[in-house]
């Protein structure tokens, strides 16, 4: 049994608190530089698809700089109390494998490094981890998002609950080997493996120094004092907001194992500025149900709680002591975080979650004019599909990876047109855009065509995203394997206050004969030599009505091509003269 | 005599060594308008410290070597050349989509960055290379001269050429180049293989659109000042300083203006490793440049100054990506100018917003009320306020009480001097979380390294954040206030020539990559020969690009030698792999291929002797200095300090806690360090 340290009240000085947060803040930056520069798979060094945090011996977050939001804002708590409930004799050098969504991970193949810091006594003082997509997972089929997947046996993905993986900074081969037996292109895994438990290593030895120079007893009363202070940044945001409440709803496409018609997902909004509290009530939903798409209880938690930053002042930080202002309500046995094992959960960061986060995020504009945003672009164009197969330039190696040829689907703010590449909500923005040479280079296909296309944005007074083009296939005398899981070809992101919905997501196979045939939402498709995979992406909703747009703005985007003169005309009230101009009085009649 | 020029944001600095050896510092102000106007006035401001006239000065020198942010302030104003991006079919938007990435996920504030070529500008050309180098389809002459017909009927100034896969085989972007010849006479263009070779089709597409854009108004602006400096008598040989930390003749950096980006902080590094090396012996040094409202930090280690794979013009992700390798130095917002401020959670922040020239620190008295660093070190008694600029200009010590008693001392319930002990404590933590970005997260301890203190603004905390992060020695040299433009006067010219080939340290292709080594070793000994004839010495150093297999970011890998004979060379490198992962990344990984991508050799010619000479005494201070006053330091309170003036230190250790005073620069020796001058007249600080 760790023992518990004795809690003394330290209080620290204005100054010290803001070293102390950019010292945290640099270790989870130091680590996440480390995992990007030496993972091997391209879904960490191309695509950037994982996070570092910092978690206190209480288990509650304290630091995640550059994090993907829906990796860590409730997940990393949930986690750490994982490992020490199971692991009441955790020792130093001891690291955990955790991707257990019944036990606070995300989904299964979020493989997650646990490592706790102890004081040279031995006592536990803190738990850094690091989270990061994996390449494969060993599910039934080679991908990742098992969507269609009845059950966690059907979706096959090994699970690991907070299972200790080194003793003594040692590897405990038993589960390495387990895991080379049932993870595709196992020294693709193994490389990542190497990188997840170096970077974990190197933000234990930061945490380690800091101790070293501060005592364990400043950086207890550091945690104490930042959470006070974030949540007292927080309240002072929170009781800025109007009181009000909202209902959103916003519907999944249906896949294999839901209704016909889909998921639908409502959520409920409440800012209570007198108590300085944020209610988001996702109980008015569904039971779980037979597919891969049911949320984790880490992810349904974050998928709202993002949403409720989206209206705070970015300076307020995210950890433990501002979510004390945020409350997620849950129901057990409900598909928004409330599955229980053998639920399958394999494609929860994504799909189902943004059906949170996108309403939640709606609903605040919906309370008021400058609040919120509108909705972010579904995921899962074909151009981020998992693609696997047989390089014949390299004696048909076997390989499988998740490419991120192109997302976009920024949705639009009340005051700032759409970040382009978004990817989806629950991403926003953080992962990064493959090179088409380098993917070229890795795997043998060739990109076609990659270009944003016109007259798809979702018009507002700001815009949303426009959807985003995509045709590939395999080269050389070989097959491509493309599996993904797509949402939104017929719920597509929805404008708010007026602005216009985003582009639909479509997926189409362009046979030989150039003939495109749509592709299901749900697709794990084998094309052969001279056939491509075509993907429009899913664009941004827009914000406020498009014929309050700035004139200027509209004209620009005409000459920059996002929008035909016509779509100037007809939606945004701007007419252009021949040269281009303005055409001040036809645009004050049509905006009249 | 050779002269080193650096024009800045407000000063343009000029840096002479007579031919004694002596090294003269001076001083004129920047004329944004016509930059060349500021540079012959400090021109003027030498002749006449020196006694001579302009001709006369310029005909006595051999060189002028130039530092600019001339390219840079173009690019930040926008007001670079109109420039076409030609792109491969289908890729149009590789300058819109760039490699994705974003900061600060809740903040929907800061706009997606416009790329850097309109989409206007920019036009598909037919034709398709795949990554083995094979053509896929065939380039139409005929769309492509279409294009260029629209190019000319939109008036394009420049154009920037980057299809995919040139790097491998450049055979559609040359024939594009002659095309541009001949229907397109007198524009300039880049071609993205011959510019810039690397995979990652945003970077070298981002590369190729800056070089070009910058093209007509780089070359009117180094014709403009060659012709000047040439019109007075000027003979010698006209250099710039490049982003690499070196220096290229004016007619080649036209024909790559991009290299002039980092033209002037590049070579703080430079000159810092020059003064570590000179005054305390030491290869490894943080070198810190401390202006108003920049900081700028770089690391050399084993006497290597850095460089990053990553430039950025702006923020990462937010800005552009240069594409190029440059000196590494990180800036961040931080000075003396930068601005104190007290959140609404109660937390005090120190910048990055600066009161810049104007309106300026509250005690400059024109206007600027809010409290900044340089307003702290002046309530705390640090700075002389009659003595500032060598008293050219005073201070108000009460406009400074003011602004730190009402935004600082009263929102946190705290005394003036604790208020502006605090402002410079957080301004010091800002600095040392950059140094610490360049070293800690880089693997490398700064504990017991020597820092070297450039800038006018370094001495104020240079011995508190050497106490911070426990380094060494702090060296504070006398031209430490213009360390760019000193470093320019050591410069090396130099080449860096790189070539794609794979090879794999499980069957290594010893020929092929002795043949890549070789073309390198010719194409060095060429440039040696060449621009580099004449030089005082030259040598190569050669590099290898690698990553354990699947790893797609390199490490970059000092090569022992230039080739490989046996197979225990192989076994060596790939043993100096696995050492230098360890040393970066915490684990090396013995059992897994490392893999040979990119092959670099770096020629440098030295065309300045070994070293610089000491700084001539062309200041007397007017008046009498105070010889102590009061200053205040964090755990003593206000205690009786002793002044010195720089220039007449000796090399008997001063005690903190002490001033050093000269009309460059202040610097405060704390409680407890010790500070003596040494030969080359820097001073050396042990903290």
């Amino acid at each position: 049994m760790a023992k518990k340290a004795t809690r003394k009240k330290t209080k620290l000085d204005a100054v010290t608190l803001a070293v102390l947060n950019k010292r945290f803040e640099a270790v989870t930056i130091k680590m996440a530089n480390t995992l990007l520069r030496t993972g091997r798979s391209g879904v960490l060094n191309l695509a950037r698809d994982f996070s570092t945090s910092i978690v206190t011996r209480d288990c509650e977050l304290l630091a995640g700089a550059e994090s993907l939001p829906i990796h860590h804002l409730s997940g990393a708590d949930l986690m750490a109390r994982a490992m020490l409930d199971l692991h009441p004799d955790i020792k130093p050098g001891d690291a955990y494998l955790h991707n257990s969504p019944y036990h606070g991970c995300s989904h299964p193949a979020d493989h997650t490094i646990l490592v706790p810091v102890f004081d040279k006594k031995g006592m536990h003082r803190m738990t850094v981890w690091v989270k990061a997509h994996q390449a494969d997972c060993g599910n039934s089929q080679p991908t990742t998002y098992m969507g269609h997947a009845r059950d966690v046996y059907e979706e096959g993905a090994i699970i690991f609950p907070a299972v200790k993986v080194q003793e003594n900074f040692e590897d405990i081969v038993d589960v390495i080997r387990m895991c080379e037996m049932r993870i595709r292109v196992p020294e693709q895994w193994r490389g990542d493996y190497l990188a997840m438990v170096g970077a974990a290593r190197i933000g234990e030895r930061e945490v380690l120094a800091m101790a070293d120079e501060y005592g364990w007893e400043t950086l207890h009363a550091f945690e104490r004092e930042w959470f006070d202070y974030s949540e007292k940044a927080m309240i002072a945001a929170i009781k800025k907001l109007p009181n009000g409440s909202a209902t959103a709803t916003s519907r999944h496409d249906p896949v294999p194992g839901t209704p016909p018609d889909g998921i639908e997902i409502t959520t409920k909004v409440k800012i209570d500025n007198k108590k300085a509290m944020i209610e988001v009530d996702l109980t008015d939903n569904p039971d779980a149900m037979p597919c891969g798409l049911n949320l984790s209880e880490g992810c349904a938690r974050t998928a709202a709680m993002m949403a409720v930053f989206y209206s705070i002042p970015d300076s307020v930080p995210t950890n433990a002591g501002s979510f004390r202002r945020i409350d997620v309500l849950i129901r057990d046995g409900c598909i928004a975080g409330g599955g229980k094992h053998p639920t399958s959960m394999s494609v929860a960061t994504t799909n189902l979650a943004d059906r949170v986060t996108n309403p939640t995020q709606r609903a605040f504009s919906m309370i008021k004019d400058g609040l919120g945003l509108a909705e972010a672009g579904p995921i899962f164009p074909a151009a981020l599909g998992v693609i696997s197969g047989k390089d014949p330039r390299y004696n048909d190696a076997p390989f499988v990876n998740q490419i991120f040829l192109l997302d976009t689907g920024g949705p639009a703010a009340p005051t700032t047109d759409a970040w382009l590449t978004i990817c989806h909500a629950g991403n926003s923005g953080m992962c990064f855009i493959d090179s088409v040479e380098l993917d070229e280079l890795h795997f043998p296909f060739l990109v076609k065509e990659r270009r944003l296309m016109v007259d798809t944005e979702g018009a507002g007074r700001t815009i949303g995203a426009p959807s985003g083009y995509c045709e590939y296939g395999p080269v050389g005398n070989t097959d491509l394997e493309v599996a993904y899981v797509a949402d939104g070809a017929i719920n597509n992101a929805k404008g708010t206050r007026g602005g216009g919905d985003g582009a639909r997501i479509q997926n189409y196979l362009r046979h030989k004969n150039g003939k495109l045939q749509e592709l299901p939402a749900c697709e794990d498709i084998i094309l052969k030599p001279g056939e491509n995979i075509v993907s429009y992406s899913a664009g941004g909703g827009g914000y406020g009505p498009p014929k309050s747009r700035p004139v200027d703005k509209v004209k620009y985007d005409v000459d920059e091509g996002w929008i035909s003169r016509k779509r100037a005309r007809d939606i945004y009230g701007v007419a252009l003269t021949p040269s281009g101009a303005v055409d001040e009085k036809e645009t004050r009649r049509l905006r009249r | 005599m050779r002269l080193a020029c650096d024009t800045g944001g407000t000063f343009t600095d000029l840096v002479v060594e007579d031919d004694r050896g002596q090294v003269h510092m001076f001083k004129a102000a920047t004329t944004p308008a016509d930059p060349v106007t500021g540079i012959l006035d400090s021109v003027d401001a030498a002749a006449a410290g020196l006694a001579l006239t302009r001709a006369e000065l310029l005909a006595r020198s051999e060189s002028f070597v130039h530092g600019t942010t001339h390219a840079i302030n173009a690019i930040i104003t926008g007001n670079t050349a109109k420039t076409a991006f030609l792109t491969t079919q289908g890729h149009p938007d590789i300058l819109v989509i760039r490699e994705g990435g974003r900061l600060e996920p809740f903040n929907f504030l800061v706009p997606f960055p416009k790329p850097y070529i309109p989409r206007a500008l920019t036009f598909e050309v037919s034709g398709r290379i795949g990554a083995d180098g094979k053509v896929t389809e065939t380039l139409d002459e005929a769309q492509v001269i279409k294009v260029i017909a629209g190019l000319k009927r939109k008036k394009v100034e420049a154009v920037a050429v980057c299809l995919l896969w040139s790097t491998v085989n450049g055979a559609h972007e040359k024939q594009v180049g002659k095309l541009l010849e001949k229907h397109l006479p007198g524009v300039p263009y880049t071609l993205s293989h011959v510019l810039n070779p690397i995979l990652r089709e945003y970077r070298r597409a981002s590369s190729t659109a800056i070089d070009a854009s910058l093209k007509p108004m780089m070359s009117r602006y180094l014709g403009g000042l060659s012709d000047r400096l040439r019109e007075t008598g000027f003979e010698g040989r006209l250099l710039m300083l490049t982003s690499k930390g070196g220096v290229m003749d004016f007619a080649d950096l036209a024909e790559a203006p991009i290299h002039s980006i980092g033209s002037g902080p590049s070579m703080a590094p430079l000159a810092g490793r020059y003064f570590a090396q000179t005054d305390v012996g030491e290869d490894t040094a943080i070198i810190a440049d401390t202006g108003g409202t920049t900081y700028d930090v770089s690391l050399v280690r084993r006497g290597v100054v850095p460089m990053t794979p990553e430039t950025w013009i702006g923020q990462r992700y937010r800005g552009h990506i240069v594409g190029f390798p440059s000196v590494d130095v990180k800036s961040i917002g931080a000075g003396g100018g930068s601005i104190a401020w007290v959140d609404e959670g109660g937390l005090l922040h120190v910048g990055p917003q600066s009161a810049g020239a104007v309106p300026g620190p509250a005690c400059y008295g024109r206007g600027g009320a809010e409290p900044t660093v340089t307003d702290a070190s002046l309530v705390l008694g640090h700075i002389d306020p009659a003595f500032f600029l060598g008293g050219t200009m005073k201070l108000d010590a009460k406009r400074a009480e003011t602004a730190i008693r009402d935004k600082v001392a009263k929102p946190l319930k705290m005394s003036l001097m604790d208020a502006a002990s605090a402002i410079l404590r957080l301004a010091t933590e800002n600095m040392v979380n950059a140094i610490e970005e360049i070293t800690i997260h880089q693997g490398l301890d700064p504990r017991g390294t020597v820092l070297i203190g450039g800038g006018g603004a370094a001495g104020l905390n240079s011995v508190a954040i050497a106490r911070r992060l426990g380094c060494s020695k702090v060296v504070i040299p006398e031209l430490g206030a213009t360390l760019s433009a000193a470093g320019a006067l050591i410069s090396d010219l130099h080449a860096d020539f790189r070539a794609l080939h794979y090879s794999s340290s499980t069957s290594f292709d010893m020929k092929g990559s002795n043949k890549v080594l070789s073309d390198l070793t010719k194409r060095c000994k060429a440039f040696i020969k060449g621009p580099g004839g004449g030089a005082k010495n030259s040598s190569i150093e050669y590099f290898a690009e690698a990553h354990y297999r699947s790893q797609i970011w390199e490490i970059d890998l000092p090569l022992r030698k230039g080739s490989f004979k046996t197979a225990a060379d192989v076994a060596r490198a790939r043993e100096d792999f696995d050492a230098a992962h360890e040393e970066v990344f915490a684990y090396r990984d013995p059992d897994s291929e490392v893999q040979f991508v990119g092959w670099r050799a770096v020629a440098r010619c030295r065309l300045a002797g070994k070293g610089l000479g000491n700084l001539a005494r062309d200041f007397e201070r007017s008046g009498s200095a105070a010889k102590s006053r009061k200053a205040y330091f964090a755990g003593k309170g206000s205690v009786s300090t002793k002044v010195y003036e720089f220039a007449s230190m000796k090399s008997k250790p001063v005690k903190g806690p002490a001033i050093i005073e000269s009309p460059f620069t202040t610097v405060v020796i704390d409680p407890g360090a010790t500070a003596r001058r040494t030969k080359s007249g820097s001073l050396v600080i042990t903290p």
